[in-house]
């Protein structure tokens, strides 16, 4: 049976496009209030009074939480990536704009925002740290993970100095807002001591400590329940203040209490992706190989918690460079804290370094995917450790082939179509393969059906689909007969799902556990005497269609369900968990790919076009290949979006976010996705990485994408853009 | 997102609609398609406590065309205008507005009357309005006045509409060498720039041309010296063309924005007023 890399139909679709696919949002439960949170409208300041009478007055108000009134809860993180200090109403002092600075519950949706437009707040300003480019920044202790943010191999200004050619250029990356389709959604309930919190989460167990540190309660006491997500990208890979204040809101009103961001406050308090001001100087031999790379990258953080954009990680392993030098440089501002953004760091370098690298390509007159080939790392030079497996020779041929490369003409600005200018361009992509430890409980009952539970997420990713695939194929039963359950911190713990790493975690655990149900179903036929199968050696077994049987007499066997239908419980249990092993010290390891793309330039406008893409990514095991596209696809249409729309605009004056709803904060719609868009997967068998062979897919499809497009304007146009995104007006 | 209280009214007069809004005032609103009218209300930028709804009055829909005058209804639809085979032949300039304004939700609901009267500084009938030298009839109270469209717009979501006047319509001499072309915001389809061009040829040549242009400034203008430069320009010679194009937006406050800043703005009003002028001598 091979169900593990079937291109199969999403298992939740159905419920999805039918709408009973329930979000937190959604949850109905008895004696519901609405919360509607108010937020400053100052960045830096400190609350001079609050005037809640009004909408204490207003009908179906229940309560108004201020600072004044707000209970007592811990706002600092304690620990783990994705904790964060959090704005809980528990002083007058504003530290961004759009902080939570009031709470109001009501009976409806509708009086609660009314009463929340009725809270009148008064304001002592300060000056606001707003300046990325000249504010006083420092350098953290890591950029990322146990790395440092400071990173020197072989000496850089050395090498630069006796380069035959030198690229040295600054890149910036503006503010992006994830906008997932489903808002951030809590629905909150205390039973006594007990807090029940449906939330759009990509991490159940990470809101769950976060909620009982919060309310200094066990975390045994906080059930996170989280069955689908409409898209996090990372937005909701941490719990929020929302999240908090929504529980904070269900105990003072002693009622179950729903909390909706509206689209604007999306911009607001749920994280973002810094803006980051890069540099980058490559030393080139005249034949294009690399000397010497230096990546400086200045982001901003929050003057109340640090988020560092690793956008140099990848500067230190892409390319075989002898001297590298990567530093990070953060900037407190009074703005919300950043967090990670679908490919944190590698999306918004990889946009500086590709650029750089086809700077280079010019300058040294060479082919841009001629000079990739010739700085080809064949092991990584920065952990001098062999690639657990790289397949980026391939995607680069594999891409170049179907996207038609040959057809370029080497000189900027040398094609056209009609009045139009053409160009195109290449980037390679790299994203690390990340896995966590984590559980998954298979029960198998005597109607042959097996139920799978672990307490991971799906994020819209395909998770339920591949999961249920990996359970079928251990067991031997089709992937119907799998109902697979997860978002739930009473099934077996999961990490959070980011930084790709849910299959590679949550798919080893489900293997194992399927495993060890099937492995003590076999043995329970082959030690009882009513089954045909009594007394023969497990060596001899082989599992098809919910059926053990031997495999050289397949006539003799029994069934799952006759199996079970004799067991006295009338089911079996099994837990399996996986951890990462000893790999991650043999060897380095991360999916690869190349991202191809093609643009039409209206030179009088400055518009861009892009009327064709062409990602090839080498991933490991692909569980499922219409998922797997989808999500490269996806990653892609980021990548386009970064390139040509999302920008967040503060004011500069008022320190003010200017653009927060979906009509002046752009995103991409059908028309701007090119009709010639494809992602093909390279075949890659990784037998190092992990037991099932899988890499991320999920953040990869981004990375180099922009950097692609940037490249394809470049050679359309003769104008090389570095600060995204690519507006017309750069352009003219 | 919610409107402020309101009462709702839909009068079957012009008549009755006037003794309604002689009667509340300033705190009466016409409604005709509700497109402008009710999401600024949700955003609470406007907060009528009377909606006086146009469409029970009789008469004030339809396109005629009668002896080269064409004629329009002010509740008329935008889609009805976009599907008009009569505006296609006598005024492309309208048509291809028609087409181009919003989304089908709003071209269904829309009415050109209320597009009109509504101001918007990127109201795409306006530019069009000016470049055909259209006419507007506006009924009161007491009576029926008769205005240019050069005078009617007078600032950002400013006309010379008094709060107790009723736009009835607008006529226009039929321009089959017309054309209306638009730099649309990517998100809202709003005109960044939009160029009306109604031109009267001798031979290949231009002998008179008007140029409505929408987006730029904080109301429609006429690019008056484009239309004295165009006269005797042949399209077909393009340094000509852009040569008599150049500066259109010169002396106007012209606005900036994220999606396009001044300068921008500028140069592209040049380009698309060139662009406008081709399209109308393709007749
Ligand atoms: C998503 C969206 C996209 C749009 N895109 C465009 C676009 O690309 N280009 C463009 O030009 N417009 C655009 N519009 C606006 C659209 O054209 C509106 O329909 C129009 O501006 C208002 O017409 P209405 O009939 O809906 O008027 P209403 O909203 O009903 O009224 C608008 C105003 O005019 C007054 N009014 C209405 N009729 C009369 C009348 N006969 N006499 C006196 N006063 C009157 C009302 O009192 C009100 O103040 C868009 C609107 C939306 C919602």
């Amino acid at each position: 049976m091979n169900l593990v890399g079937a291109p199969i139909d999403r298992v939740d679709g159905r419920r999805k496009i039918t709408g009973t696919a329930r979000y937190a949002a959604e949850t109905p439960l008895p004696g519901l209030t609405y919360a509607v949170m108010v937020e400053s409208t100052i960045p830096a300041g400190t609350i001079a009074a609050v005037d809640a009478a009004a909408a204490t007055r207003a009908s179906g108000v229940i309560a108004v939480l201020t600072y004044e009134n707000a209970p007592k809860v811990e706002q600092h993180k304690v620990a783990g990536m994705t904790d964060r200090n959090l704005p809980l109403l528990q002083d007058r002092i504003v530290r961004y704009d759009r902080q939570p600075v009031a709470v109001v519950v009501a009976d409806t949706f509708e009086r609660a925002t009314d009463a929340a437009s009725l809270v009148r707040i008064r304001y002592d300003t300060s000056v606001p740290a707003l300046s990325l480019a000249h504010g006083s920044g420092y350098h953290p202790e890591h950029s990322h993970g146990d790395e440092p943010s400071v990173y020197e191999r072989g000496n850089v200004d050395a090498a630069f100095a006796g380069a035959d050619v030198k690229i040295d250029r600054t890149y910036t990356t503006p503010v992006e807002h994830h906008n997932p389709m489903e808002p951030h959604a809590t629905v909150a309930t205390w039973d006594g001591d007990v807090l029940t919190v449906y939330d759009a989460t990509q991490g159940v167990f990470g809101t769950r400590s976060r909620l009982a540190v919060a309310f200094g309660i066990p975390p045994a006491n906080v059930r996170v329940v989280c069955p689908f997500v409409g898209g996090g990208f990372g937005s909701k890979g941490s719990a929020w203040a929302h999240t908090v204040l929504a529980a904070m809101a269900a105990r003072a009103v002693k009622r179950p209490v729903k909390l909706v961001l509206a689209r604007p406050q999306m911009f607001g308090s749920v994280g973002y992706r810094p803006a980051t001001i890069q540099r980058v100087t490559l030393g080139a031999k005249r034949d294009g190989t690399l000397v010497s790379t230096l990546h400086e990258v200045r982001s901003q953080t929050s003057i109340f918690d640090e988020f560092v954009e690793p956008s140099a990680e990848l500067t230190k392993m892409l390319y075989a460079v002898p001297n590298v030098r990567t530093i990070n440089t953060v900037v407190p501002l009074n703005a919300a804290t950043p967090t990670f953004m679908r490919a944190p760091g590698e999306s918004s370098g990889s946009f500086a370094l590709e650029s750089a690298m086809d700077e280079l390509a010019y300058a040294v007159g060479l082919d841009p995917l001629e000079v990739r080939l010739r700085n080809h790392a064949d092991s990584d030079p920065s952990k001098q450790l062999p690639f657990s497996s790289k397949s980026l020779r391939e995607c680069y041929s594999v891409g170049a082939e179907r996207f038609g490369w040959s057809r370029r003409v080497p000189r900027a600005r040398s094609m056209r179509d009609g009045g139009l200018l053409v160009g195109m361009g290449v980037a390679s992509a790299t994203y690390p393969t990340n896995r966590s430890a984590a559980s998954a409980l298979v029960r198998l009952s005597s109607d042959g059906t097996a139920h799978v539970f672990a307490g991971t997420q799906d994020l819209g990713t395909g998770a339920y689909t591949v999961f249920s695939q990996v359970a079928a194929e251990e067991l031997g039963i089709p992937v119907s007969s799998v109902r697979f359950e997860l978002g739930d911190t009473n099934f077996p713990m999961g990490p959070v799902s980011g930084g790709s790493q849910t299959t590679a975690s949550v798919g080893n655990a489900v293997s194992v556990a399927a495993r060890s149900a099937r492995d003590r179903a076999i043995g329970l036929a082959l030690g009882d005497p009513q089954s045909s199968l009594h007394g023969h050696d497990a060596d001899a077994i082989d599992v098809r269609d919910g059926r053990i049987f031997l495999r050289d007499r397949p006539d003799v066997g029994d069934t799952y369900a006759a199996i079970l239908g004799r067991h006295p419980q009338g089911e079996i249990e099994e837990r399996g968990d996986a951890r990462p092993g000893d790999e991650k010290t043999a060897f380095s390891m991360h999916a690869f790919g190349a991202q191809f793309a093609e643009v039409r330039v209206d030179p009088e406008l400055g518009t861009v076009r892009v009327v064709k893409m062409v990602g090839a990514f080498a991933s490991g095991r692909i569980l499922n290949a219409k998922t797997a596209r989808s999500q490269y696809l996806g990653g892609m249409v980021w990548g386009l979006s970064m390139a040509l729309h999302e920008i967040t605009r503060t004011d500069a004056r008022s320190g003010r976010i200017m653009n927060a709803n979906l009509a002046d904060y752009l995103v991409p719609v059908n028309k701007d996705v090119p009709s010639d868009f494809e992602a093909y997967i390279v075949p890659e068998d990784d037998p190092n990485v992990n037991p099932l062979g899988v890499k991320g897919i999920g953040e990869i499809g981004i990375v180099g994408a922009a950097a692609a497009i940037a490249n394809a304007v470049y050679h359309a146009t003769g104008t090389r853009v570095r600060d995204l995104p690519i507006q017309p007006e750069k352009l003219v | 997102m919610i409107p402020t209280k309101f009462e709702y009214a839909k009068p079957s007069s012009l008549d009755e609609a006037f003794a309604l809004l002689a009667e509340h005032g300033p705190d009466a609103k016409l409604l005709a398609g509700g497109h402008s009218l009710i999401p600024m209300m949700k955003l609470r930028l406007a907060e009528p406590e009377m909606l006086i709804d146009l469409a029970g009055i009789p008469g004030l829909t339809g396109i005629t065309v009668r002896d080269g005058r064409v004629s329009i209804g002010a509740m008329t639809k935008h889609a009805t205008l976009a599907a008009s085979e009569e505006l296609r032949q006598h005024a492309p300039v309208l048509f291809e507005a028609a087409n181009a304004l919003g989304d089908p939700q709003v071209r269904n609901r829309g009415t050109i009357g209320g597009a009109l009267a509504n101001g918007d500084p990127g109201c795409d009938y306006a530019a069009v309005m000016l470049a055909l030298d259209a006419t507007f009839t506006v009924a009161g109270k007491g009576g029926t006045r008769e205005e240019a469209a050069s005078s009617f717009m007078v600032g950002m979501f400013e006309t010379t509409l008094s709060p107790e006047e009723v736009l009835v319509g607008v006529s226009f001499a039929a321009a089959p060498a017309s054309a209306y072309v638009k730099y649309a915001h990517p998100a809202s389809g709003y005109p960044l720039v939009g160029a009306a061009v109604v031109l009267s040829m001798n031979g290949d040549a231009i002998s008179e041309a008007r140029v409505g242009v929408t987006g730029v400034g904080d109301h429609a203008f006429r690019a008056g010296s484009v239309e004295k430069a165009l006269a005797g320009v042949r399209p077909s010679d393009r340094t000509a063309l852009e040569g008599a194009c150049a500066g259109s937006a010169a002396g106007v406050d012209v606005r900036s924005e994220p999606a396009a800043g001044a300068g921008y703005r500028s140069a592209m009003c040049d380009v698309y007023v060139s662009r406008a002028v081709l399209a109308a001598t393709r007749g």
